[in-house]
């Protein structure tokens, strides 16, 4: 085999420049997005009928297929870009494949229908960039996503890969390093917020060896991907952000702790490091300066509580994935007893860029407390659903409206639930504070991984609220009594809530309940589970005591204190509804007003999503 | 090291933990999870108390006593108001867990609780999973048993439930440690039986008394290095016989 | 200064058994369940008697095997004592010693060995014949003393204050 290691940082640089000469007989590229959500929609059929198409054109040299990581607007995937214009074609299927290649490639024609409308403006946009949910994004992190094929180091050292960690060795010592992560501000972007440079800092100090370095990959919050599609999109920034931080600690041993459910998070990061394990930047005598540190890849078993630092450590002993207490940080004493610095998959991503730019450059972006970027999965009831990456600083209602593009079908909006499961709600007047770390905490949500699933007026936020209560109390370890016996008490509570029982006074032993497991409970999944019922107490009080004191659940929700029934002048009796419902509930002829007989019916609601003359209703 | 526990100055070493200097000071704080064998672990929650510093500008938060290292000038309530009312909270929730264990309805009624609040478990048993009996069977060795689930559904028991998986020596150290008696063994003439498995018997070679079950003296022969045939007498007849022994030593 | 030692001189033991009673009376907290002596004598043969207690080890065998270092050497008195808060009665200790003299205590389910009584031992206080002597040396040639009588029950009971629960 050949030496491929660099083992020196002007090799790298000759690589890099070779790299790119070779690049400049620039040729058209069609990058499709690989991601999950796009291979979900079909990605690996359309590339072969690309490669078909191609070949039955004759321009397989002439153009080249480059299948990418995450582009982040998953709801129109799968999404395909013809590189250098940046011409944006969505929802494409293998048949659009000869299309695009006959038209567009050869003939220089836009395909219509495949182009992207703006649900508000109506428009027709043609390139990614103009497209809103793009054009108001600062994709810092995931911009690269885009231009690479995740599973070659070539594409990374070209677009400037592994340049950072060269310069770090060249010219810097570790502790300079580390002052250039305290300058920049950086915070971990798991869901603490606490300063990495801080924290890189104190486990340099600390005494003990080996010293470990420790990526948490286990993203767990319902909806919230980001870190799963860095790994899928980009794992080499996440491996040379581990390697910088390993040079600065002094740590020779790092742990990627990944989700055995990111199959191709997995297989990419593996790739990436065997990639980088040949080019000498991962094992002995990195760059030939006598510093060797190696990665090894952990699969978790799909605990939501091993995304938690101690009980993510615990997992990687191999012991049970329970928490510990934390009053000794885990940077003094954490995997096997041995300093580690543990940051997650976007805050490793973040420190190739702050070396690279330097720290005054990467805090230009952010406010005061919060710099940079982040990442967020934004869900729900909003048009544009996916990854977006905006500055530290922006406004929900830009997230949600700008680059979300508004509530679907303009229903009005209710609410933004931030930082996952264990997060708060938030209502609208929130939508106008600037989202960072210090500001969503003071509002009583938090960052978290950064979770944001918008709510219209459709959700009823006790339900909401018990919904992340059972999520919370299935994943719970169990280990302390607050929060093993707490949500199972508080998910009882507020089903009694949902049912319209329990009277006013409920609501103060909730709260009550609610004080004992944010002041007992052993590890953050506890004492920050209370955070949805007390946000949604605070904000949206009301329609706890609509449920409570008449018996009514405002947005249609709750099955127990809802019926389904005909409005007869609406009913063309036309059977539809009648067929549709799954316990027979509608009686009537055809062309005769129906009927639904509550005691049978379940409140399903099928009969209601499938009545084209609105001629059912709920109360 | 000095710091202030409910008023009082108290000397600590360092590496001591608050629950540790309080007990020694007779100041009380109540543990359920706790044992001084074992590893502290954090788990029951009830030996809460409120700590701050002249340090921490005014700064003050709940911890547990039993994990919390002592530390210069640290000043402790034990049993302040807060504290009270979240350890009552902690025991509500354990009412509701073991509503029969007597040691949770005694502790409950000194924090003015004579019924749970909440929903009680439906078939509870005495278990609040301190996990007393996991730790000490680590320690002793054996691990043979594991809290198994998780959240409400968690369990202690053998591994997968099943015999063939037993790495129980039947040395009864999780029933004595067990807090609240859930943990029960059984003992005849002929058997010992614990776990859902039935231990046979060594006797004493002279009195016939029983000595403990082949498992467990094999274990402890692997562990300290002693030979089987150690363990073919009785304490009392070994010092019988060691009394002889030195009886007839010639200088 | 030599250090204080219990001396153990069969040839003078005539296994009247005050040392086990008088030990039993020190170490009793509740009257009514009175202690297992930690001492015992034996009449090995019609000419041969002897006592039997611990010799505190300089490498105890009880002390090793013990799981929870409940077991632990008292710097000032020389003696291995047990933790009873830590021990959780698992009794590898009982089996480790090779000569039987760390044993449980069946009624009150707990482990009991020769402390020395905290550096005065009681069995040695009212040995008559000084088979059982603490001292620096032995004394070589002892005249049968005058010991005074066992103190009344209650007295005793209440020479030791009874230990926490």
């Amino acid at each position: 085999m050949k030496n491929s290691k660099l083992t020196s940082p002007e090799k790298l640089a000759r690589l890099k420049g070779k790299l790119l000469k070779q690049r400049q007989k620039q040729r058209p590229i069609i990058t499709v997005c690989a991601g999950t959500a796009c291979v979900a929609c079909g990605c690996v059929p359309l590339t072969a009928a690309f490669r078909e198409a191609l070949k039955e054109n004759g321009l397989e040299d002439k153009i080249e297929i480059r299948t990418t990581g995450c582009h982040g607007f998953c709801e129109r995937g799968p999404l395909v870009v013809l590189q250098p214009e940046g011409i944006f074609y969505q929802q494409v299927k293998p048949a659009d494949a000869k299309s695009i290649i006959e038209q567009t490639i050869q003939n220089g024609e836009l395909v219509e229908k495949l182009l992207y409308r703006d649900p508000q403006t109506k428009q027709v946009l043609t390139h990614e960039k103009d497209i809103p949910f793009y054009s108001k994004q600062m994709r810092l992190i995931f911009g690269m996503n885009g231009h690479m094929d995740p599973t070659s180091i070539h594409d990374y050292i070209a677009l400037g890969g592994y340049a950072a960690l060269a310069r770090s060795f060249l010219e810097m010592q570790p502790e300079d390093i580390i002052e250039e992560v305290k300058k920049s501000g950086l915070r971990g972007r798991g869901g603490g917020g606490f300063l990495t440079g801080k924290k890189w800092a104190t486990c340099r100090k600390a005494p003990g060896e080996p010293k470990y370095i420790i990526c948490n990959a286990d993203e767990g919050d319902p909806g919230a991907f980001m870190d799963r599609s860095l790994l899928e999109g980009n794992p080499h920034a996440v491996v040379e952000g581990m390697i910088i931080g390993a040079y600065a600690i002094g740590s020779h041993d790092g742990y990627v702790y990944v989700r055995h459910e990111y199959p191709l998070a997995v297989k990419n990061l593996n790739i990436a490091i065997e990639a980088a394990r040949e080019f000498g930047l991962l094992g002995e005598n990195i760059f030939s300066s006598g510093f060797d540190f190696d990665i090894k890849v952990s699969r978790g078993g799909g605990a939501f509580v091993c995304g938690e630092s101690t009980a993510l450590m615990a997992s990687l002993e191999g012991k049970i994935g329970e928490p510990r207490a934390k009053y000794i940080h885990t940077v003094t004493s954490g995997l096997w007893g041995k300093p580690s610095t543990l940051n997650n998959v976007e805050t490793w991503a973040n420190v190739p860029m702050i070396i690279e730019k330097g720290a005054d450059e990467y805090a230009k972006v952010g406010t005061e407390g919060s710099k940079g970027t982040k990442v967020f999965a934004l869900t729900g009831k909003v048009n544009n659903t996916g990854l977006v990456e905006v500055p530290m600083g922006m406004t929900l209602r830009e997230i949600v409206f700008d680059i979300g593009g508004g509530i679907i079908e303009n229903r009005p909006f209710k609410a933004v639930q931030t930082g996952g499961p264990s997060g708060g709600c938030l209502p609208e007047s929130a939508l106008d504070m600037p989202v960072d770390f210090d500001t969503l905490t003071e509002i009583g949500s938090m960052m978290g991984s950064g979770g944001l699933i918008v709510m219209d007026n459709l959700t009823c936020m006790v339900d909401l609220a018990k919904y992340f209560i059972h999520f919370l109390q299935e994943e719970s370890c169990g280990k302390c009594t607050p929060c093993r016996e707490g949500l199972r008490q508080l998910h009882h509570m507020l089903e009694k809530v949902t049912r319209g029982e329990g009277g006013v006074e409920i609501l103060d032993d909730i709260e009550r309940l609610c004080m004992v497991m944010e002041n007992a409970s052993l590890c953050a999944l506890g004492s920050s589970a209370p955070n949805p019922v007390m946000s949604t107490l605070k904000y949206f009080r009301n329609e706890y005591l609509a449920h409570l004191e008449e018996q009514r659940c405002p947005a249609g929700v709750c099955k127990d204190l809802i019926t389904y029934s005909v409005i007869e002048e609406n009913c063309t009796g036309c059977v539809v509804c009648k067929r549709a419902c799954p316990v027979d509930a509608i009686e009537g002829e055809k062309k005769e007003v129906h009927k639904i007989n509550s005691d049978i019916c379940t409140r399903c609601g099928i009969c209601l999503a499938v009545c084209k003359f609105d001629a059912i209703f709920v109360e | 090291m000095q710091l202030s526990i409910d008023g009082k100055s108290v000397t600590a070493q360092t590496g001591e933990y608050i629950l540790q200097v309080a007990q020694r000071n007779g100041i009380e704080i109540p543990a359920l999870c706790h044992h001084p064998a074992v590893e502290p672990s954090g788990a029951c929650r009830l030996c809460m108390v409120e700590i701050t510093h002249a340090d921490w500008g005014g700064w003050k938060g709940l911890v547990t006593a039993c994990l919390y290292p002592v530390q210069e000038g640290l000043i402790v309530s034990t049993a302040n108001e807060k504290v009270r009312k979240v350890r009552a909270g902690v025991l509500d929730l354990l009412l509701a867990r073991c509503p029969e264990s007597e040691l949770i309805q005694n502790l409950s009624r000194q924090y003015g609780i004579e019924k749970t609040s909440f929903i009680p478990r439906p078939e509870p048993d005495l278990c609040i999973l301190c996990g007393l009996c996991v730790r000490i069977c680590e320690k002793i060795g054996a691990s043979a048993i594991s809290t198994i689930g998780r959240g409400i559904d968690k369990i202690v028991s053998v591994p997968y439930e099943t015999e063939e998986n037993y790495a129980c020596i039947g040395c009864l150290a999780c029933a004595t440690i067990c807090p609240t008696g859930e943990i029960t063994f059984t003992q005849d003439e002929q058997t010992r039986s614990i776990w859902g498995r039935n231990f046979e018997l060594v006797y004493c070679e002279d009195c016939g008394i029983a000595i403990g079950t082949p498992e467990q003296l094999k274990h402890y022969s692997e562990r300290s290095g002693l030979d089987m045939s150690y363990f073919t007498k009785c304490d009392r007849c070994r010092n019988r016989e060691a009394a002889a022994r030195f009886a007839r030593i010639t200088f | 200064m030599v250090k204080k030692q219990l001396f153990v001189t069969p040839g003078r033991c005539t296994a009247c058994r005050n040392c086990e009673v008088a030990c039993s009376f020190v170490h009793t907290v509740n009257p009514m369940v009175p202690a297992e002596p930690r001492v015992r004598a034996y009449i090995l043969s019609e000419t041969e008697n002897t006592v039997n207690l611990c010799l505190q080890c300089e490498e105890a065998a009880c002390q090793k095997v013990c799981p929870v270092e409940a077991l632990n050497r008292n710097e000032r008195t020389g003696a291995i004592e047990v933790d009873l808060e830590r021990c959780i009665r698992c009794m590898m200790c009982t089996i480790a010693c090779p000569f039987g003299n760390i044993q449980i205590d069946v009624k009150l389910n707990e482990i009991i060995k020769c402390d020395l009584c905290d550096g005065d031992p009681a069995c040695a206080k009212f040995c008559p014949t000084l088979a059982l002597e603490y001292a620096e040396t032995p004394n070589p040639d002892p005249k049968p003393r005058e010991v005074a009588p066992l103190p009344p029950v209650p007295w005793m009971l209440f020479s030791k204050p009874p230990a926490k629960k």
